[in-house]
């Protein structure tokens, strides 16, 4: 009993059941939430906290159409990996195995919107395709830095370590708050598609997605929203499961940054995008691992 | 293992004499299968070995090793007299000359290696992808040439001809990964040389010449630094075996530098790494079987299968081993970066190709048991993917008349099946869950476990890893395109087109699903071979959840995607003008109608040739003339301070 319990596919299944089931919910309100403080931040009293949810249930029931039925089934594998690459990480498993399975969640979604042949949709799969290239190095450098700082790949690491992570490691955590915004899809940086209204190229990525389809979007943001908060809050986590709530903590902090970013930033074209986020993962990043690797 | 040697050859032969189509057919077809077969039952037979040497010495075979050279050295001189060739020319006779200094040394008889051939699981793998990936793409070649043909009336029909150095190509392929007598795997390495050579021009109009003379010259540089090699070892070693090569490499790394650092640099040219990597570009304008042949089962992947051999002493060799990593890394990223701006499918392919093999020679480099892990992985999804995506693209060719990206725009349509192996084979070389990824996240976690972590080689991997998701996921993106009811022109492939690709499909899927079993009686076994014991690398429950995946995905593509859908079909979105949606028409503002049209990004000004393609060349060169410096001082006994590896 005990063999299949610590058998890490079992725990990545288990993981992964719960984290399909908590992430919604958490990032839901987290959404409704950050509405909320962006609402506030402008000076608007803003919609009820459970907004999100309500427009989810209603996209769930409008009518199921679609330019071509294929990318429903993209959109669904999209969602589908998004929850294994959550549990992969809550479950304390690997962390690069976690880094591409969101890969790949992306790549599907990615790859639905290539699929309408629509020409605003094709945009922001040009800019979202854009958006993975600069953040990705600096992703991987954060899975870099953890192994060094922990001797593991595996995310449960974190609970024997005697400091946070956050302090050898404060130039690759400076890097993953400034891609974050990337990932996070906030302004500056919101390039292939944005949560406000009106945009140049309509509703970029998502342009031909509705009903059920958009919904399952709407979902996936949030489980993403849950997982890259839980990536800053491994930072903060060190000694037992205790230290969880520091975590939990600082992860919030981060977010409320970042929502506070996109409130007071104008959207950059992609060469400052690129340019910044390898910059900066070059910089932070690189010397944070070269510090780690000689000293 | 006589019998791959041998067969292949005697098949070339009877194909360069053949001229009837028809029976070059039936005996195309027969010989891909009795060798695929073959070598599958010959890797059955020896599965799990760690490494077995086989007492074979022969005369003969030794006479005929140094006429080969002769005679391939040649070939060369007189074509590059023919067609005014002055550098290939004097290669040509340099490499000669260096034979006839072997020959008059006479070390050949001095030192005879007693265990000339032998196979360990290296070797079992590399048999398995010449016999069987060189064989599909053989039976592939076979329709893709009539097509060929038919496109190109003006070019001369040489079929006898090309499909003789096909086969003979495989022959030298077995002869260089059975071979333990280095003067042997010489000729194997230039009969491979030559081949391509050939292969390259044989549309014989001025552009394939020219490509195929850059070839050669590129290449007999590095068949001179190996036979530079090769007298280092009769005069100062006094073995040709290759087994005690690299032992005596392992226990006093200085005696071998200076051939180390030589065979290196064949390697690397082999290989096509920056700055040779335009022989590789080139030789796109060969047919497409061409191609494919050259970049999955043979050729580059001979220069990367004697890296990969080294690895023990590039560990302990710290000159050889950081110019191995520094051109494997920077060729990766940089190549990476140019594939991006490139539009040409071909051309995509071949950057690729070059970036990944980069990557191998990095892990030979490093040359810790977790680098070869990673590197014997890459080298086997490589081959079989590489292999599929060349022939999608040559099948494809001949039917959308383009090898243009942008034009294959609504090919999931048009030739839905193909599209989908395409689609596979792309995915295979990029994303998780799929081989090539899972091989790269052995080759990061290689590079931080290494004793030093090679800081440069990650942040090169990262950089490179971020661009290498760009070009791919665009292409990916440009198949996947679904719009209006375009006709099927699938229906006119030929069959042992579809035979070809379809065998690549399964092999991509039966590799990816089986990693974890391939990597415990494959891998490990020549890990253990080498180094005595087994080191994990990424934990058999990662690979499990990865092939689970895969098999997910795979259905996908397959299954779910090929349903018609019961929802209610919309045009899309056109701001509200539109014209006709399936051809993306809308109302201008004039009340004319305009076509919306779009391209993938290629960013020539950040990534283009012109931008990178120079840097790279001059840093590369630079480190292999330094490696060269350093490893002749250090031979001569010259101290450097500061330099460990040379106290």
């Amino acid at each position: 009993m005990n063999a299949i319990i610590t058998n890490p596919i079992f725990l990545v299944v288990v993981g992964t059941i719960g984290f399909a089931i908590c992430a919604p919910i958490v990032g839901c309100l987290l959404a409704g939430l950050e509405r909320k403080i962006s609402a506030r931040m402008q000076g608007r009293v803003g919609p009820s906290i459970l907004q999100p949810y309500y427009d989810v249930r209603k996209l769930i029931e409008k009518d199921d159409v679609s330019v071509n039925g294929a990318d429903g089934i993209y959109v669904s594998c999209a969602l589908i990996f998004t929850f294994l690459a959550g549990g992969i990480f809550y479950s304390g498993q690997n962390l690069l195995l976690c880094i591409f399975i969101i890969t790949l969640a992306v790549l599907f979604f990615i790859i639905a919107a290539y699929s309408t042949r629509s020409p605003y949709a094709e945009i922001g799969a040009h800019r979202e395709t854009m958006q993975v290239m600069a953040y990705e190095p600096m992703v991987l450098l954060m899975a870099v830095g953890f192994y060094m700082a922990t001797g593991t790949f595996n995310v449960g690491g974190v609970f024997f370590l005697n400091t946070p992570m956050a302090l050898p490691l404060i130039g690759i955590l400076i890097g993953l708050v400034f891609i974050l915004t990337i990932k996070l899809r906030k302004s500056p940086f919101d390039l292939s598609y944005s949560h406000h209204a009106h945009q140049e190229i309509v509703k970029g990525i998502t342009t031909e997605m509705s009903g059920k389809t958009l919904a399952q979007v709407e979902i996936m943001h949030w489980c993403e929203t849950v997982l890259f908060l839980g990536w800053t809050g491994m930072f903060f986590v060190w000694g037992g499961p205790a230290f969880l709530l520091v975590g939990i903590v600082a992860a919030l902090v981060i977010w409320f940054f970042e929502i506070w970013i996109d409130n007071n930033f104008a959207r950059v074209k992609w060469k400052s995008m690129l340019k910044w986020a390898w910059l900066v993962a070059l910089i932070a990043g690189g010397l944070n691992i070269v510090v780690l690797a000689f000293i | 293992m006589g019998f791959l040697l041998l067969f292949p050859l005697a098949v070339a032969v009877i194909l360069a004499i053949v001229r009837n189509g028809a029976a070059r057919r039936v005996i195309v077809y027969a010989g891909a299968a009795v060798i695929a077969v073959a070598s599958i039952v010959f890797v059955g037979m020896h599965i799990g070995s760690t490494g077995e040497y086989y007492e074979f010495e022969s005369e003969i075979v030794n006479i005929v090793c140094t006429v080969a050279d002769f005679v391939i050295a040649f070939i060369v001189a007189f074509l590059a007299w023919r067609y005014k060739k002055w550098m290939a020319l004097t290669l040509a006779i340099v490499q000669a000359a260096l034979a006839a200094v072997f020959v008059a040394g006479g070390w050949e008889a001095m030192y005879p290696v007693a265990e000339g051939l032998y196979i360990d699981s290296l070797t079992l793998m590399m048999a398995a992808i010449i016999g069987v990936v060189g064989s599909g793409i053989g039976v592939y070649a076979l329709g893709y040439m009539d097509d060929h043909h038919d496109a190109h009336p003006a070019i001369k029909d040489r079929r006898p001809r090309f499909f003789g150095l096909f086969f003979l190509f495989l022959s030298a392929m077995f002869l260089i990964v059975f071979s333990n007598n280095m003067i042997w795997m010489f000729t194997g390495w230039e009969i491979t040389t030559v081949c391509s050579f050939l292969l390259i021009g044989y549309d014989q109009n001025q552009i394939s010449v020219t490509n195929a003379f850059r070839q050669i010259v590129m290449n007999m540089l590095g068949g001179i630094s190996f036979c530079c090699a090769l007298i280092y070892c009769g005069v100062e070693l006094q073995t040709f075996s290759f087994i005690e090569f690299i032992n005596i490499g392992v226990a006093a790394p200085l005696m071998v530098t200076v051939p180390l650092v030589c065979l290196s640099l064949s390697g690397i040219t082999k290989a096509a790494q920056m700055p040779f990597h335009t022989w590789l570009l080139g030789a796109m304008v060969a047919p497409t079987p061409t191609s494919a042949l050259l970049h999955s089962s043979t050729m580059v992947k001979a220069g990367v299968f004697v890296l990969l051999k080294m690895a023990p002493i590039y560990a302990v060799s710290f000159i050889p081993s950081l110019m191995v990593v520094l051109i494997g890394g920077i060729t990766f990223c940089l190549c990476s970066f140019l594939a991006i701006s490139q539009s040409n499918a071909k051309r995509v392919l071949a950057y690729s190709t070059i970036a990944n093999l980069g990557l191998i020679v990095a892990c030979a480099g490093v040359g810790t048991p977790e680098a070869v892990w990673a590197g014997m992985f890459l080298i086997l999804f490589h081959a079989v993917a590489k292999s599929l995506l060349f022939m999608c693209v040559g099948t494809a060719e001949h039917h959308i008349g383009s090898r243009d990206i942008e034009s294959m725009d609504g090919l999931f349509q048009t030739m839905p099946r193909l599209a989908r192996y395409m689609m596979l084979g792309i995915m295979i070389m990029f994303i998780a869950p799929f081989g090539m990824l899972i091989a790269k996240w052995g080759t990061l976690v290689s590079f931080l476990e290494a004793p030093t972590p090679h800081v440069v080689l990650i942040l090169l991997l990262a950089f490179g890893s971020g661009a290498t998701f760009l070009f791919w996921a665009k292409w990916l993106g440009k198949l996947s395109g679904i719009a209006g009811n375009p006709d099927d022109v699938e229906t006119t492939v030929h069959s042992s087109e579809w035979i070809g690709t379809s065998l690549m499909v399964v092999l991509c899927v039966i590799c990816c699903v089986a990693m974890p079993f391939i990597s415990d009686i494959i891998v490990r076994p020549y890990i253990e071979g080498v180094w005595g014991q087994y080191f994990t690398v990424l934990g058999s429950d990662n690979l499990w959840i990865a092939s689970i995946c895969t098999i997910f995905v795979v259905a996908v593509l397959f299954g779910a995607l090929g349903r018609t859908s019961n929802k209610k079909h919309v045009g899309v979105y056109m701001a509200g003008i539109s014209y006709d949606n399936d051809q993306r028409k809308f109302r201008n503002s004039m009340s004319g109608v305009t076509t919306a049209s779009s391209r993938n990004w290629y960013m020539e000004t950040l990534f283009g040739e012109q931008a990178i393609d120079p840097m790279g060349t001059v840093i590369c060169i630079g480190i292999i003339v330094a490696a060269f410096i350093i490893g002749i001082l250090s031979w001569q006994g010259v101290m450097i301070p500061g330099i460990p590896g040379l106290m």
